[in-house]
Formats: C-alpha cells, structure tokens, sequence
C-alpha cells in the first residue's frame, strides 16, 4: 500500500489543485488589477480602499458573532439529533433523517423568506398569534436582529453538521462506553467524559464547515440582515460590487480574501487539534457495534422536542411554502386568502419550457456531479487521513480554497477561468465548478469517518494476502458507507440548488433550477418561486431516499 | 409550401407594421433584412428584463428565426461581457440594459452603429452616438397598499413620505448600494424638489421614518403586497405583474423618474442581420405593446401606455445618468444620512 499512498498523493494535489486553484488565482489576479478583468496593470489599490474602509471593523465583528453563532446553533443540534437516532430508543427514528435534511433540500432565499413570514415585528404570524392570544403590545419577537440571522443559518446548516456527525456517532466502539459504565459512570458522565471527547474530530469538522459556509452564506445577510441593517462581509461585498454600474469584482475578490484566510486558518486550527489521529480511532479488529440506550421515562419528552424541532424545521415552513405557491400574491393568511387560493402557479411554472429544461439540468447535475464528486472525495480523504504528511495538509487546505470564499465572487473566478478554455458556457463548466467549490462536502463525512478505522483492519486483510484494491473493496469501502452515503446526499442535494456559480455559469440551454428561481425572486414572483421551490425538494427528497435505501442495505453485511 | 406559408405570414404581420410605424421594415429593404437574418438562424440577446418571452416567440413565428435569451443581473451584466468581450468569446449580438451600462460599454468599443427605422418616432434624447437607443424608463414611484392606505393617507407629492405617520411603514432598495434608487434620490433634487435644503430635509425626515431596507427593487412589492409594511419606494409595473395584489401608485403632482433603457447591437455580432431584425423588431409598435401590456413598462413608442389608471397622463422623465463615481459618493453620503437615528 505503502507505493500507491506515494503516487496518490502527487496525483491528488494535482487533481485538485486544478479544480480549486484555478479559479482563486484568477481572483488574485483580478485583485492586484487595474480595471475589470483578471488581467491588467498591478495596482494594490483595491486592497488599500477594502480595507481602510471605517465600516470594516464592525462588519467583521458581526462575521465572527454570526458565523460562531451559527456554528453552535447547527452543531449543539445536530449533536442532539445525531445521538437520539443513533443511541436511543427513541421512537419514530425515520424522523431523524428527514428533518436533518429538509434544510439542505430548501432554496435557503425561500427558508429564510418564510421565517420573515413567521417572525417579522409588523405582521409575522407568530407575533400576530403573540399578540392576539397573549395581548402582548407590539413586536415580541424580531427575525432582523443578529439572533435572527444565527438562529435561521444554523437551522439552514443542520444537515451539514448532522451528516458529518451522525455516521462518526455510529460508527463507535462501545467498549469505550462499556469501559465507563463498569467503573460506576452514568449515562450523562459517560456521554461527558467519553461519547463527546471521542467525537471531537467529528464536532469540529461539522462545526468549521459551518462557519467557513456561513461565511459564503448570502441568502440568510440578505433578507434578513439587510432589513435589519446589519451587515456581515458577504452583504458587505454585495454593497462593494452592487453600487454603481461598472462592477468590480477585482475589488469584491480583495474583500474576499479575508474570508479565504479565515477559512484557512481555521483547517490548520483544525488538524492542530485533532493532529494525535490515533487517538480517535473507535473501529478497531476487535469488536464494534454501537450499543442502544434505554432512555426510559425520558422516550416521549425527548421526542416531543425532537417533534417540535421537526415542526419548526420541515412543517411550518413547507406550509409557508405551499401556502405561497397557491394565493396569487404575498397575503397573510385570512379567509380572503383562502378564497383566491389557486394553482395558477403551478400551471404557469409546468408550462414553462425554462423550468422544465432546469428541472431536468439539476437532476443530471446533481446525481453525475455527486458521483464523481464522491470518488474524488474518497482518495483525497483517504490521504487526509492515512497518510498525513505535510503534503496530505496541504490537500486538505486546498480542498477548501474555492469552498471558502463568499458565493458572489467565487463564481466570478470560475467565469474569469473557464472563459480561458472550450467548457465556457457548457454544462461541463457547471459540473467541475459544483465538484471545485463543494469537495469539502464529501470529504468531511468521509475523513471523520475515516479516522475512526483502525490500520489494524487493513493490515490484516493485507497480512492475509489481500492487495490494495480488495483490502479496499472489502475492508475500507463497507466501513465507510455511512460516511460515503452521508457526502453523497450533500453534494447531491448541494448541486440540485447551487446558485452562486450557476447563476454566473449558466446559458440559454444550460439553466438549472437555483438560478431559475432566482429570476422568479428578482421579478417578485414569490408564488412561482414556491412552486418551484416545492418540486426541487421533491428531486432532492427522492434522491435521498434512494441513496439511503442503497446505503443501508450495503451496510446490512455486519450487523 | 411551408415557404409560401412563412411568406404570406411574414407579409400579413409586416404590412400592418408598416403602416403603424410608417418607417419599419421599408418594403424590399425589409424583406431582404428578413431573408438575410433567417438565413443566420438565431439572434443571441443579452438582457436582464422580466417577462419578454412573448415578444421573443412573436419575433420567432414571425420571422423564423430564433431568439435565445440569456438574462445577467445587473450587478454581474458588464463583468461578464467584459470577460467574453476580452477572451474574444462575446456570444451576444444584442444587449439591451439600464442607460449607464450601455455608455460604458459603448466607451470600451464593444457596440455596434445601428439607427433603427423603427425608432423614428420615438424622442429625440433617446439615441445615444447612433449606437444605443432607448426604448422605455424603468420608472419609479411611491407604491401602497390600496386595502391599508386609506385615499385621504395618500401621498400628494414626494416629500409626503417624510411625514412622521410613515414611520415604521416603508421599504425601500437600501440607498447606500442600490444604483437606480440612488439616481432616483438625485433625480428629486434635479428635477423636483426645489432647494437643496429642502431636499435634504426630505431625506432626514425619510431617514427618521426608518425605511426597512431590502437589496433591490425586487423584493420591495411583496412586504407591501403582505400588509408588512404599506408603502415603498418601487415601480408601478409591479402593478401589472403582481395582479391582483392590492397595489396602486400615488399620483403626486410632480413628475415620475427612471433610468432609461437601452438596447444596441454588439459590434463583433455572430449574426449581424437578425441582430437588426430583432431590434427593428424589437422597437416596433407590436413589441412594444405587449411589453407595455403585459410587463407594465414604460416605453417610449408614441401613444403607447402600461395599462395603469393614470399612467397616460403621468409626465416621466428620464434621470440624468450618473457616472458610478458620483453613485459611488452619493451611497457614501446617503449611508451616513439613513444611518443617524
């Protein structure tokens, strides 16, 4: 194995390099140029003008409250969720999936308008029913306040928290646990001193994926932030670029480059923390099988507030949702509303020969692109985590270059690239723009599951004359499936709403859904948006269920 | 046969033009064009407009000849033509954009000369160098809720939107970013309001009011459609689009302003000739009617109106366009009056 690792990882570096370099070094360029393109006389002045702006210090102060806030929000709940389903007795376990994924499956502009919907101080519904039951004056509650912000963000990034942490919490040695309960620990002692330390490298990856995606999150600053003035450096960049007519994305990319550091600096801070791999090894030879707790008396109160989360997270605003598509225009909801309910939406977005085109783009994108995606994604984490050289960080780093910087801008890199070659305007440049920016979708999930498996495994199928590809077939990839099923929903339902590149990317026979919808938001047509919006998370929910029904009956083997 | 019938089609839908016009597609001259452009096959068409897809499938059953149109918001319109333009790789044979855009572009030798006999009677201002021509004003006016406002609420003229009783109550594109809006703020200094110092206690006094700001003029119908907010600083067209929403427009005295829009023709266009038919086309009554009738805009054809109460009787003019320096100052300047409390 020793050899292949040495070829891997060169291989690698330049697989991915390409993807994810590429278009970053355009926006260098772009922000040491005078002028509009990525090429033209050095000048630092863009710098020089990003930074000495007096607002700048603020914005960044609301960044950090906003992206850590998230963090906690996504991470805490899908720690929560993560160890009921894989745990617990808890009932109604199908739930679990559902809710950790809807978010993933909403166009977040859409998520974040029905929270507006529920929760704004003039005539959210929630506050009206606030108001109305309780008689209390005025604005109880405000969605445009920084809590706001986080509180929907982290909702919106539970499933990239859950699927990073759910296949490391299955994937668990219990005789860790056993070892503590033997010795007089409780169940809450044990989930403390052991469960929780055990996972760090899981809770941490799920949370750095967060604050480096809410970091690029633009849907959430904008319509909620923006009413509220306060902004946080992707609405920030938004102001750079949007004032005035001659854009200058050279300027955006110099703003940007803040995000890019942070992000960077957070992977090193990352693998400075979970650098003594061995230590977080829970799959060894010797047995596995993740035990059930009884949570007796506790079953029904712990679900009823999964059920409530599960309420918040997928009911109330796929009704919002559903309520949109069908009255003719935004109207909260009254017996009037109900009279002028009709599917004149829908009809107009089925008969809409775009729509259809882009439905159909997504699918295909989404499912080759989250395929390739995935194979890619399993060699580079297999280096990340097997092989951890100083060469294996520096993949690692590289695999977040285009994923870390904010969505307006990292399109822009891609068009300033691929204008350069024969993909400019194909749906190929969709395809490896998607697997560039969102590879750190499918190699988070596989890396914490990765670290988790003891070289013992493979060292004794290797001992018993088994070459690197069986050891592979049979040893590494069955283990994995949870982790590997896990990246393959993110990317999958990542690439059936992408907007930032699509929106820059895609041409008149390439439109996809995202950007489709976004037109219907430009124009104000929230109905047809939701209607949209509705059959996209029917893709993405069909896709799910197809991946998970596969994934569990591969992984029936050792159980 | 099937020639014959595109013929004679092509006839019926033409003659009318040219008697409507009295300048489109002159006889021969026109029928050559036509030929030459369907020879070409398709007219690419950079735009970013809401809802012309009739106007594309009329031009196609007309002419034969395929209209494909790739739609680019404004803030991605000139850094993406820019970057085809200087790859050498701009697809577009005709852009159609906010005034300011097109200047730029015209600036960086990327539009073509064309005069369009369509246009003649259109006004005077709205061909640029014979490069751009203008055809409507994207228009904007203080929009309310007709069922929230009661008629006596109305505003009467701009700076009643200063009136405390607003407070709370508006929405607006944030002034510190948003183009069109910052133009329009200039715009009631230059032509409406009629000191400088009532001007800026007008934007205090709208300022005081706390307007809920959003990104664009996109979002701006739907809180007001909502009951969230009553009023806002948006367009009239959304009137047309968002029927039945309670919309209306407050028909103050003074006059209503927008940012015109342009089109041109790109000057490297793959198909030069359909380029022309299309925006012959483009500017003829016929297009123009169904861009006023079902879009709601403002256009400039003569005799033609938006189906809006009011609309025909409306003076709107069309804002000096200012360099994005001066947008640039100006977002500075309205940023820190919006901002004090």
């Amino acid at each position: 194995m020793q050899k292949t690792r040495k070829g891997l990882t060169p291989g690698l570096i330049a697989i991915v390099g390409f993807l994810t370099v590429c278009p970053v070094v355009m926006l260098i360029l772009g922000s040491f140029s005078e002028g509009l393109n990525a090429f033209g006389t050095f000048t630092l002045s863009k710098y020089v003008k990003a930074y000495t702006d007096p607002a700048f210090a603020e914005i960044l102060v609301n960044t950090a409250v906003f992206t850590i806030g998230s963090a906690i929000v996504s991470t805490v709940l899908a720690l929560f969720l993560a160890y009921l389903n894989t745990r617990t007795n808890i009932p109604f376990k199908f739930m679990f999936r559902i809710i950790s994924l809807i978010p993933m499956m909403v166009p977040h502009i859409l998520f974040a308008v029905s929270w507006v919907l529920l929760l704004n101080p003039s005539n959210g519904m929630i506050n009206l029913f606030l108001r109305q039951v309780f008689g209390w004056e005025g604005a109880a509650l405000n969605i445009y306040t920084l809590q706001g912000m986080i509180l929907v963000e982290g909702l919106l990034d539970l499933p990239i928290a859950y699927l990073v942490i759910a296949p490391a919490m299955s994937a668990f040695d219990v005789s860790l646990e056993e070892s503590s309960k033997v010795c007089g620990a409780s169940n809450l002692r044990t989930l403390v001193r052991i469960t929780l330390p055990v996972l760090r490298p899981a809770i941490l990856a799920a949370a750095t994926l967060v604050i480096v995606r809410s970091l690029a999150s633009f849907a959430v600053p904008s319509v909620i932030g923006m009413p509220g003035r306060i902004y946080v450096l992707a609405t920030h960049i938004y102001r750079v670029v949007a004032t005035g007519y001659v854009t200058d994305y050279g300027m955006a990319a110099a703003v940007g480059m803040s995000a890019l550091a942070a992000s960077i600096t957070l992977i090193f801070l990352y693998r400075h923390l979970t650098r003594e791999g061995e230590k977080y090894v829970t799959v060894s030879s010797r047995g596995y099988r993740p035990s059930v707790i009884d949570l007796k008396g506790a079953r029904y109160p712990l679900f009823g507030i999964v059920a409530l989360l599960s309420f918040v997270l997928i009911v109330l605003p796929v009704l919002v949702l559903f309520y949109t598509s069908v009255v003719p225009y935004s109207m909260v909801p009254s017996a009037k509303a109900f009279a002028m309910m009709s599917w004149k939406h829908w009809i107009a977005v089925l008969k809409d020969p775009v729509s259809l085109l882009s439905l159909k783009n997504s699918l295909y994108l989404g499912v080759g692109g989250a395929t390739l995606g995935m194979i890619l994604s399993f060699f580079v984490a297999y280096v990340i985590v097997k092989v951890r050289t100083k060469a294996a960080g520096f993949l690692e780093s590289l695999s977040f270059l285009s994923f870390s910087f904010p969505g307006i801008v990292v399109g822009i890199g891609f068009m300033w690239f691929f204008v350069q070659t024969p993909l400019y305007a194909t749906i190929w440049a969709l395809l490896i723009g998607y697997i560039a920016t969102y590879l750190p979708y499918g190699i988070r999930p596989l890396t914490s599951a990765f670290v988790q498996i003891h070289s013992n495994l493979e060292e004794s199928s290797r001992v018993c004359g088994g070459g690197p590809f069986y050891t592979m077939r049979r040893i590494v990839i069955p283990l994995l499936i949870p982790g590997i099923v896990s990246g393959w929903i993110l990317m999958a339902t990542m690439f059936v709403r992408e907007l930032s590149l699509s929106v820059v990317l895609s041409r008149p026979g390439t439109e996809v859904l995202a950007v489709q919808i976004l037109r219907f938001a430009e124009d104000g047509l929230w109905g047809r948006l939701s209607a949209l919006g509705i059959l996209m998370i029917f893709i993405s929910t069909t896709l799910v269920i197809i991946a998970s029904r596969i994934g569990a009956k591969l992984t029936k083997v050792d159980k | 046969m099937k020639k014959l019938i595109i013929f004679v089609v092509l006839v019926l839908f033409a003659a009318p033009c040219v008697f409507a016009a009295g300048t489109d597609a002159k006889g021969s001259a026109g029928q050559a064009l036509a030929e030459k452009a369907k020879a070409e096959g398709k007219v690419t068409f950079y735009a970013n407009i809401t809802s012309v897809e009739p106007i594309l499938e009329d031009f196609g059953k007309r002419y034969g000849v395929k209209a494909e149109y790739t739609r680019l918001s404004t803030t991605k319109f000139i850094a993406t033509i820019m970057t085809e333009h200087a790859a050498g790789k701009l697809t577009a044979d005709v852009l159609q954009a906010p005034m300011p855009v097109l200047e730029f572009l015209m600036e960086k030798g990327v539009l073509a000369s064309y005069t369009s006999p369509a246009a003649a009677g259109y006004p005077k201002w709205a061909n640029k160098d014979g490069k751009i021509q203008s055809f409507g004003i994207e228009y904007a006016a203080l929009i309310y809720n007709k069922e929230l406002v009661k008629p006596a609420d109305v505003p009467k003229k701009y700076e009643d939107l200063a009136d405390p009783k607003w407070k709370g109550k508006i929405v607006m594109a944030d002034p510190s970013s948003h183009p069109t809006t910052i133009s329009w703020l200039i715009g009631l200094k230059e032509n409406v309001i009629k000191s400088e110092a009532e001007w800026m206690k007008f934007l205090k006094g709208l300022a005081a009011n706390k307007p809920m700001f959003v990104a664009s003029f996109g979002p701006t119908p739907a809180p007001i459609e909502s009951g969230e907010k009553l009023i806002g600083i948006s367009m009239p067209k959304y009137i047309i689009t968002k029927a039945p929403a309670p919309l209306d427009w407050a028909k103050v005295s003074q006059p209503m302003m927008g940012t015109p829009r342009g089109m041109a023709i790109t000057a490297g266009a793959p198909h030069p000739n359909a380029a022309r038919l299309f925006v012959d086309y483009w500017l003829s009554e016929d297009a123009m009617k169904i861009m006023a009738e079902k879009v709601g805009e403002y256009v400039l054809a003569p005799g033609i109106y938006p189906p809006i109460a009011g609309i025909d009787k409306a003076k709107v003019i069309p804002i000096r366009e200012l360099s994005d320096d001066e947008i640039k100052k100006w977002g500075g300047e309205f940023k820190k009056i919006f901002a004090a409390p």
